[in-house]
């Protein structure tokens, strides 16, 4: 129940190497923020540094007002859950909950009351008295959870708490946290590196690249507008089809012509690029694959493309496509808008059209990367 | 298909007789090794039990006469002083020489400190030198401190506990393939350092914390050569090895040898029952290693 600061923080290890540059980030009391980047990006060093467990090469870190720099892990009154759940293998269930409370010599009776309670949100009261050992990933994890919960502290850590579970465990486990979030209503940091649980778990997901920041915002900002090419690559799935194109204006309205077929960019993000001031150039023109329509006559504007690779998931189609010069695309089909006809016509080297439409498109300046209608 | 079966069967039975063959003659070499391992130890035992009036070395092996007087002499000397120093020794030394070690492995384990990779090569090489060559100059700072001859006994506390840091290959090694995430959750909890090693990597490293005990409560029962060298012919600082080894003296062999036997034979019986006790953690502790998160 607090907020959680951090200015200008550094990590620097062995002198030389940066783990993360210049960090700055105001978490809100309450809120739930994603920590979301490839693996080496800085991401659990930051959580790290918040918990205490490396210490802070430049910067300040603040939780509630104050500044915990030089504060121990144990005085900065935070809860942690860790990837390999880090529970203690010699003692129950119970007393693994249990140790925290224990050390703050808390009365046997709370003790017990808490424990149990805990027990009882996260479904685990029949495994109370087991060894970790004897229970299975998603157990495991709820005991790592039920220990950090038991503790009422103001901030509440997760390094990839999910990422030693199975896909399925993972799901339900995700609903869980949401969940759990509700009843604690308490200050949430996650680390992850997959984005689709940071998309659906976090009230804002910060991006890091390299020890960077790449972009601060809630899930639909990011996903409807990335800050630069490594964010519009990095959400989604599949990730965003990328191509070198020229924007340019004619007659006072804006086109772009991706693989040789001239399409109008209209609407909002026509006059978007108008009122920004943004001047033709070469761009990296980006549409994400769910946001391409397909037909099967060509037209204006169309852009013609055989298909290479039809992947069946269930609801939903992901066809590899290939244009005419050799570049591959990734559309996503519904399957319910299909007719059987169609369907059947998706064989591989099927000629198809691929439509843009001007709000899904995304422009990113070739030299730096950078959206051309975000500013900073 | 039958004739196939049959060979089969032929090769199952040759082998089968192939294994007996083998297990009988490495069963007839491992007796045969036995016996002449346990030989001493018997003969020591039986001799311990020999009465009469022969007190020296015979041929016998089982004694013709059986009695316990041995055991009743023993009394009349200064055995049970060397005892008791022995075991005041071999007690403090355990505990204060585990409690120095498994600090040091935990530091070294956890820790990330300047010279830290230093500090352990050049134990490792200072390890490497026999004591005996700091024996001379030991024995002239316990002389001025006061501490030899019949004070030996803190004296040799002094010097056994003295290098104990250096002892910590083994724990660290154990300690190494504790999970650090432990310690980082326990931190959180709300652990002191010194509350995660006492309520987390302790209990999950029994085996290496019994292991360190045994050894250290074995360097100084069985210690001779810093033992007599500091103790210096004093009676009252002499340990068990020191003591009981005057009684094979030239002059003393004749007059005390089943004297001498009948004290080996106390002397290892509180090793014996320790052992027998922690055996299971022994092994574990030598031979095991791996600790499931």
């Amino acid at each position: 129940m607090a907020n959680v600061k951090l200015t200008n923080v550094v990590k620097v290890y062995d002198g030389n190497v940066v783990a993360v540059h210049d960090f700055n980030l105001d978490i809100k009391d309450k809120e739930f923020v994603v920590f979301v980047g490839p693996s080496g990006c800085g991401k659990s060093t930051t959580l790290r540094m918040i918990a205490g467990l490396e210490e802070i090469s430049g910067g300040t870190v603040e939780i509630d007002g104050e500044v915990v720099n030089d504060l121990q892990p144990k005085d900065r009154d935070i809860a942690m859950v860790f990837q390999n759940y880090a529970l203690y293998p010699h003692m129950s269930v119970y007393d693994n909950i249990a140790f925290s409370l224990r050390l703050k010599k808390m009365p046997e009776d709370e003790v017990y009351e808490r424990v149990t309670r805990a027990a009882d949100i996260l479904g685990i009261t029949e495994y109370l008295m087991r060894k970790p050992r004897a229970l299975s990933g998603g157990q495991r994890q709820r005991v790592a959870i039920g220990r950090a919960m038991v503790r009422d502290s103001k901030v509440f850590l997760m390094d990839e708490p999910l990422s030693n579970l199975d896909a399925k465990l993972r799901n339900q486990m995700r609903a869980e946290i949401i969940l759990l979030r509700q009843k604690l209503n308490t200050t949430f940091v996650y680390v992850t590196h997959d984005q689709t649980e940071a998309m659906t778990l976090g009230d804002r997901i910060v991006i890091m690249k390299d020890g960077y920041i790449q972009q601060v915002g809630t899930p639909t900002e990011v996903f409807d507008m990335p800050k630069n090419l490594f964010v519009a690559e990095f959400i989604g799935a599949p990730k965003m089809n990328i191509m070198e194109t020229r924007l340019f204006r004619e007659n006072g309205k804006w086109f772009v012509s991706p693989f040789g077929v001239k399409v109008p960019v209209e609407g909002e993000k026509g006059e978007a690029l108008t009122k920004e001031r943004v001047g033709e150039q070469d761009i990296l023109l980006g549409i994400r694959p769910e946001h391409i329509t397909l037909s099967f006559q060509g037209g204006a504007g169309l852009i013609p493309c055989s298909l290479e690779v039809n992947e069946m998931m269930g609801s939903e189609l992901h066809l590899h496509v290939t244009t005419e010069d050799g570049s591959r695309l990734i559309v996503r089909v519904p399957t319910l808008g299909l007719s059987n006809e169609e369907r059947k016509a998706l064989r591989q080297g099927a000629k198809l059209f691929l439509g843009f439409e001007s709000k899904a498109l995304h422009f990113f300046s070739k030299e730096t990367e950078n959206n051309l209608l975000v500013k900073e | 298909m039958k004739a196939n079966e049959n060979t089969s069967l032929k090769q199952h039975m040759g082998m089968k007789a192939k294994t007996r063959i083998s297990n009988t003659v490495i069963y007839i070499i491992l007796v045969i090794m036995s016996i002449i391992w346990l030989f001493p130890f018997v003969s020591i035992v039986l001799q311990s039990f020999r009465g009469g009036p022969v007190k020296g070395m015979t041929n016998e092996i089982i004694p013709s006469i059986w009695s316990l007087e041995n055991y009743v002499a023993l009394a009349k000397t200064d055995f049970f002083r060397w005892y008791l120093n022995t075991l005041i020794m071999a007690l403090v030394v355990s505990v204060l020489q585990t409690v120095i070690v498994l600090c040091m492995s935990y530091t070294l384990s956890r820790f990330r400190f300047k010279m830290r990779k230093g500090l352990m090569r050049f134990m490792l090489i200072l390890g490497m030198f026999p004591g005996m060559l700091t024996m001379i100059i030991l024995y002239r700072v316990l002389k001025d401190l006061g501490l030899t001859q019949a004070n030996a006994v803190p004296g040799l506390i002094l010097v056994y506990v003295a290098s104990s840091g250096m002892g910590y290959y083994v724990s660290k090694g154990f300690f190494d393939t504790i999970p650090k995430s432990l310690d980082e959750a326990a931190r959180i909890d709300g652990a002191t350092r010194a509350q995660v090693l006492t309520k987390i990597i302790l209990p999950l490293a029994k085996p290496i914390v019994i292991y360190t005990i045994l050894t250290s409560f074995m360097a100084p029962w069985g210690d001779f050569v810093f033992a007599r060298y500091i103790s210096f012919g004093a009676s009252k600082g002499m340990n068990v090895a020191v003591g009981l080894f005057n009684w094979l003296s030239k002059d003393q062999i004749n007059s005390s040898y089943t004297m001498f036997c009948a004290g080996g034979v106390i002397v290892a019986i509180p090793v014996t029952i320790i052992f027998m006790c922690l055996q299971k953690y022994y092994v574990e502790g030598v031979t095991g290693g791996a600790v499931k998160g």
